[in-house]
């Protein structure tokens, strides 16, 4: 049986949780407020990866487990496909999404960005971009969350340099 | 009732008829009558400074709003003053045109009014309001960094807008 939600509901939902808690819950503590997001995004992934990867036999390396996230979680959570995934084959994947699902609308000030240019190490320029960064803790989280119940624990974080493109870098742990 | 509905950007836009510079210049304003955006694309006469031009246009459209409502020889539902309303309930102008200029306007149920002024020639614009109103939503309504009642400054829609209005004939 399927059920269907508006995906401006998911959206909507996504921005008021990060505005929730990086304005009121954790006001003046990104960290914090980073951290409690990224939780709830490895709860999230941790049962995703029970819904789908249900018919599915186990994962025989870890490569293949970051494939299976590549493509089939990908598509199921984001409609597309990761485009790029490099890997060092020891231990560390970038997995690059050149049009990230829930970054497409984000757009910064034209004029702050201008301002950039003059010098770039002017704080209205990292605000931004620190701003743009707490929405991407939600998804470092379910990634994590995904390869933690497939029994692979890791660190993800997620690079930002040109929008709307994305990197997310997964670091096994040893 | 499905007024802005669908899947992308939608409605899809009208069929662009003739490329370059139809239009003069175009204003967002809110329910409260802040001006969230003001685009100019030929405007070769400035009578006022920009705070008085805005002021001047949303007490404009507010009054020209309510004189049709209260002129109105068919509807007897008259509405409140300054409510917006659904689309299809009571009167509601669309246009209005000089010898010079034609002012297109639309009015959505959240209060959202937009104002595109073009040479007299254009025909109906409701069509082309509403996807502008639907740029709105997907750029910056849903734009995470956007905050509800401020100036609009996001890249993205003004680069949509942009090009979709130059396609307007």
């Amino acid at each position: 049986m399927v059920r269907e939600v508006a995906e401006s509901c998911v959206d909507t939902m996504l921005m008021e949780m990060v505005a929730m808690y990086s304005g009121r819950f954790y006001a003046n503590k990104p960290e914090l407020a980073a951290r409690r997001i990224e939780a709830i995004g490895y709860q999230v992934g941790h049962q995703l990866s029970e819904r789908y990867t249900m018919e599915r036999p186990r994962f025989s390396d870890h490569l293949e487990a970051i494939k299976f996230i590549c493509k089939d979680f990908w598509s199921e959570v984001f409609k597309k496909q990761i485009d790029n995934l490099k890997t060092n084959h020891r231990g560390t994947f970038v997995l690059q999404d050149n049009k990230f699902r829930w970054l497409s609308r984000v757009s910064i000030d034209p004029s702050s960005s201008e301002k950039e240019t003059e010098d770039p190490s002017t704080p209205g320029e990292s605000k931004a971009a620190q701003a743009v960064s707490m929405y991407l803790y939600f998804p470092c989280g379910i990634i994590r969350g995904v390869l933690s119940n497939l029994g692979i624990p890791c660190a993800v974080s997620a690079d930002i340099s040109s929008l709307p493109t994305c990197s997310f870098v997964i670091r096994v742990k040893a | 009732m499905q007024f802005f509905g669908g899947s992308e950007i939608s409605p899809s836009p009208p069929v662009p008829t003739a490329s370059g510079n139809n239009a003069h210049m175009m204003y967002v304003f809110n329910r409260n009558g802040v001006c969230l955006l003001y685009k100019e694309w030929n405007r070769p006469l400035h009578t006022l400074n920009p705070q008085q031009d805005h002021k001047l246009m949303f007490g404009l459209l507010f009054s020209l709003k309510s004189l049709t409502a209260k002129m109105d020889p068919v509807n007897a539902d008259k509405g409140n003053l300054g409510v917006p309303q659904l689309p299809g309930q009571g009167c509601s102008f669309h246009s209005f045109r000089t010898n010079t200029y034609k002012l297109s306007f639309m009015e959505t149920p959240s209060g959202i009014k937009i104002i595109l002024v073009t040479h007299p020639k254009t025909g109906d614009l409701r069509e082309a309001l509403k996807y502008i109103y639907s740029l709105y939503v997907e750029y910056v309504v849903k734009n995470p960094i956007y905050c509800p009642g401020s100036p609009i400054k996001s890249e993205l829609f003004n680069t949509a807008l942009d090009q979709y209005v130059r396609s307007i004939s």
